[in-house]
């Protein structure tokens, strides 16, 4: 029914991907909550916020190191002279009709890079969490900077993933 | 007789946070610095060696920014790890360098070069 490629490809988009996607909201969520909850047991808050902020990093970097190394290679595999059943090359299969072209050249395109920036802007905040946990939640001007920038990566992944689904729609890998 | 005083907040937000500042814009010179290796690429003037060939160019593009990020938030953090570095200024140009990153991976402006 599922072929490797296409477990891989759920694997990457819908588990690690979903999952970044999920525990980024958290995390923001938790950010701003933190702010209008200053009498709470901070301890227990700035542990938890660095598990879930540094358990958020890892998924999104797999999810990125998955896509670029595992998935991303068999989308782009060139098609042997005289193929004419390009179901077995997405990208090839994009690119012969001018209608989807736009799905590589655009939504593709756009998924080998932004995800990286992503995976650093998350990381930054992971390790902001770890190293000074009452700090991020204590400081208003660093809290908001964590906020700021982890939305931004929140923005890019979102992005990148609706790419994704666009893209496995027209030419799944199977 | 008016005193002048600190403002609290700032020098609360000063108080040796070069850690979490050289973090954040180390982050945002690696976002930088894969924009500028995009377009670079993309206008012919530099492009990085394929590590991996079945994935193309996109695996030295990407390993040569995560390097440039990794350094630069070690050498941002060996300068600011014991001093207080002014937040609001390093939080605007993280946020300026992001954005030209960000803008360097989108293809529609690719086509204006």
């Amino acid at each position: 029914m599922f072929t490797g490629r296409s477990l891989w490809t759920m694997v990457h988009g819908i588990g690690l991907g979903g999952g970044a996607l999920m525990g980024m909201a958290a995390a923001l969520f938790y950010l701003y909550a933190a702010r209008v909850s200053a009498g709470s047991d901070s301890r227990t808050a700035s542990r938890a916020l660095a598990r879930l902020t540094v358990a958020t990093a890892a998924v999104l970097w797999l999810a990125v190191l998955l896509g670029t190394y595992i998935v991303f290679p068999p989308y782009r595999m060139t098609p042997p002279a005289g193929v004419t059943d390009l179901s077995q090359f997405p990208r090839a299969l994009i690119l012969a009709n001018p209608d989807t072209a736009w799905l590589h050249t655009f939504a593709m395109e756009s998924k080998e890079h932004m995800p990286w920036i992503a995976a650093m802007l998350t990381t930054a905040v992971a390790f902001i969490s770890v190293r000074a946990p009452s700090r991020l939640l204590g400081d208003a001007s660093l809290r908001n900077m964590a906020i700021g920038l982890l939305a931004i990566a929140f923005a890019l992944v979102a992005f990148v993933s609706l790419m994704g689904v666009f893209v496995n729609k027209v030419a799944p890998l199977q | 007789m008016t005193i002048a005083t600190p403002d609290i907040d700032t020098a609360v937000s000063r108080a040796s946070n070069g850690t979490a500042m050289a973090c954040l814009l180390g982050a945002g010179v690696g976002a930088f610095a894969m924009g500028a290796i995009v377009l670079l690429n993309e206008t012919g003037l530099f492009a990085a060696p394929t590590l991996y060939a079945p994935a193309g160019g996109v695996t030295g593009r990407t390993t040569l920014a995560t390097i440039v990020w990794l350094v630069s938030w070690g050498v941002l953090h060996h300068w600011w790890k014991a001093r207080g570095v002014p937040p609001a200024r390093v939080y605007a140009v993280t946020l300026i360098l992001v954005a030209l990153g960000v803008l360097g991976t989108f293809p529609p402006v690719w086509g204006l070069l």
